[in-house]
């Protein structure tokens, strides 16, 4: 009787992809190894009977190197094996590597059953694998799928009750490869091909000059298009409907309401010029619904597809390389740089994501650069909005101010900490081009879960921050720190509820700002210190789950301290 | 026959692993992804500076930290 089925395999060999497509539950797949670092639940129904199915994270072998491949061993032990049932999923286009894994389940004696994943892919690159061959030398059930589109799925679930643990010799990992050599001789053909596009590419992009010249075009156009995406849904899209649309309905609505109180305030909020200015009113049917779905959501969604894009393609593990040398000396290694990428979407992701990383340090030194470093696509599509008129030289000082605190903040990181940095070690995998619906799931499952975690937040957050201001109890608060803001920062008192609101939502903090009329440079400042201080409720949950309390407090300290030196350093160098 | 690094072997040589050194974790670690003792592979690229080396191993590509690779004695 099967209780649990463990989805165990190399990295990147679309093990969430099949555990979406057998239990319909929805995660996140990419094309990069150490995708999936948390540890995904589903139902399967086998004979009328619910079977949990866990997807584990990628491993190589049974005796784990890393922390994530460490849990996925550890949890395939929990249950004795006649209760559990084993899906090997195997990469088709990279046999020999993968099968060291499944001889070792095997030799393990867990009940396993082969699934041989990307076959299409397989084909395409003249790889033929005789699956009944195949089937006799591994004496366990072989089936041959394609994910992404579903083919052999069903088969595949037919069939994990056949999954029987078979004997095997105990042999050194040497003898393993020696007969994974056999193996792979016995029930592999392949065709002879001349390099195609893709391979030269491929190929290219791992060279110094060719793969530098790449990733600079790359990046430029990544930049651009999340720019035009953006530009192009608010003006073409949301822009019209708030302003042709909703605006006339809320005035027309509210024209009726004659003593404008205590509940047109939070509504509503203030009328500019005598009418709503979604940009100042700051009501919670006016400027709540405009940052979130006029301002930030247009380039959550651009960014999200353009990510999902590069991801899915496989062309992070490749800037990885390029980077690593510069990142060696943060005390990190290359790849870093994904959940630096991941951070620009949402801190928490981009944190949560360090769990590739091996070592503590490293852990320690990512979620922190990224923390206090690496702004969200809410509070640059905020920036954006508040600093673009003013001309692209703000909004790129903001960048720049940001990125050289990265850099000082690592190397000096790297230099103070104890520890070294563990070497880069990393699988590079081949491009691929998965259909578009799968691009258009990924990008529904994001701007879904950015919605249902930011909404609530920023009605609610709108709403109090309008109860406290209309009892006035924000003064309270503001006259202990507008010392600090104004003597240090050279901001107004006003701005220290949009910092502190900062703690609550990046978007709606930089909305607070909106109506204060501040100056490009003051503006400038506040931008660059609401990046740099406190992270959102969220990503200080997040912080203090990963880092431990005491990495949480240390972090915490190390922000405060910056945000301060930066603050002042700033405003005593461009406003006076 | 010559005993070199992989640093030093030259881009798109093919080379026979001879010795990892570096302790048991790393060569189980390459082992694992299959880079052993014996094995031959190709050498891709090597980003300078200090920056990582890039080889090919049957099917897989793999990227090895600068200090990695110093690390694996190889065969030309």
């Amino acid at each position: 009787m099967i209780k649990k089925i463990y989805l165990i395999g190399n990295p990147n060999v679309g093990k969430s992809v099949v555990f979406s497509r057998i239990t319909g539950v929805q995660v996140i797949s990419s094309n990069y190894p150490g995708t999936t670092v948390e540890i995904a639940k589903g139902y399967l129904r086998l004979d009328e009977q619910k079977v949990e199915v866990l997807d584990l994270p990628g491993t190589y072998s049974l005796d784990p190197s890393s922390g994530a491949e460490e849990v996925a061993v550890s949890l395939l032990r929990e249950l004795p094996k006649e209760d559990i049932a084993v899906i090997n999923i195997v990469d088709s286009t990279n046999l020999e590597r993968n099968l060291l894994l499944t001889l070792q389940l095997i030799e393990e004696g867990f009940p396993v059953i082969v699934c041989m994943n990307m076959c299409d892919d397989a084909s395409h690159r003249g790889i033929h694998i005789d699956i009944g061959r195949l089937e006799e030398l591994l004496k366990a059930p072989v089936i041959s799928t394609c994910a992404v589109t579903g083919a052999g799925i069903k088969l595949l679930i037919q069939r994990v009750k056949e999954a029987r643990p078979s004997l095997r010799n105990k042999l050194t990992h040497q003898e393993l490869w020696l007969e994974i050599g056999k193996i792979v001789e016995q029930s592999q053909r392949l065709e002879h091909r001349h390099h195609n596009f893709r391979e030269i590419l491929e190929d290219a992009s791992v060279r110094p000059v060719t793969g530098l010249l790449m990733a600079s075009g790359v990046i430029y156009a990544a930049f651009k298009f999340v720019r035009f995406i953006g530009e192009g849904i608010i003006s073409h899209i949301t822009d019209p409907i708030f302003l042709n649309f909703y605006q006339p309905v809320l005035e027309n609505l509210t024209s009726h309401w004659q003593e404008k109180g205590f509940w047109y305030h939070l509504l509503i909020g203030d009328l500019i010029d005598g009418k709503i200015d979604f940009k100042q009113s700051l009501g919670v049917l006016t400027t709540a619904p405009y940052i979130e779905f006029g301002m930030v959501l247009p380039y959550v969604v651009s960014f999200y597809f353009i990510l999902s894009l590069l991801e899915d393609i496989g062309y992070l593990p490749r800037l990885a390389i390029l980077l690593d040398n510069l990142l060696h000396r943060l005390g990190l290694h290359g790849y870093a740089v994904i959940p630096v990428l991941l951070g620009f979407g949402c801190n928490v992701p981009g944190i949560l994501s360090t769990r590739v990383l091996e070592s503590k340090r490293e852990r320690f030194i990512a979620a922190t650069i990224i923390s206090i470093g690496v702004p969200c696509v809410p509070l640059q599509a905020m920036i954006f909005g508040l600093l673009g008129k003013f001309g692209g030289f703000y909004v790129g000082g903001v960048y720049l101010v940001l990125f050289s605190l990265i850099i000082i903040l690592g190397i000096i990181l790297n230099r103070t900490l104890s520890g070294y940095s563990p070497e880069f070690l990393l699988e590079i995998p081949p491009y691929r081009f998965p259909p578009l619906f799968m691009l258009w799931k990924k990008l529904y499952f994001r701007i879904k879960g950015f919605l249902i975690e930011a909404l609530p937040v920023v009605l609610l957050g709108v709403l109090f921050i309008n109860i406290l201001l209309y009892y006035k109890l924000f003064d309270f608060v503001t006259g202990i720190f507008a010392p600090v803001v104004h003597g240090l920062f050279g901001l107004p008192k006003e701005a220290v509820v949009a910092l502190s609101i900062g703690f609550l939502r990046k978007d709606v903090a930089v909305g607070m700002l909106m109506p204060l009329n501040l100056s490009a440079n003051q503006l400038f400042i506040s931008a660059t210190l609401l990046a740099i201080s406190f992270p959102c409720i969220a990503t200080f949950v997040v912080l203090a789950k990963e880092l431990g309390f005491k990495g949480m407090i240390k972090a915490t300290s190390l922000m405060l301290f910056i945000s301060i030196i930066i603050g002042s350093l700033l405003h005593f160098t461009i406003l006076r | 026959m010559k005993k070199i690094s992989l640093l030093q072997a030259g881009e798109n040589e093919k080379i026979k692993i001879l010795e990892i050194l570096g302790g048991s974790n790393l060569e189980r670690r390459l082992m694992s992804m299959g880079v052993y003792k014996g094995k031959e592979v190709v050498k891709l690229s090597h980003i300078g500076l200090r920056g990582p080396v890039v080889i090919k191993s049957g099917r897989s590509i793999l990227a090895l930290g600068h200090g990695v690779a110093a690390k694996i004695i190889v065969e030309r």
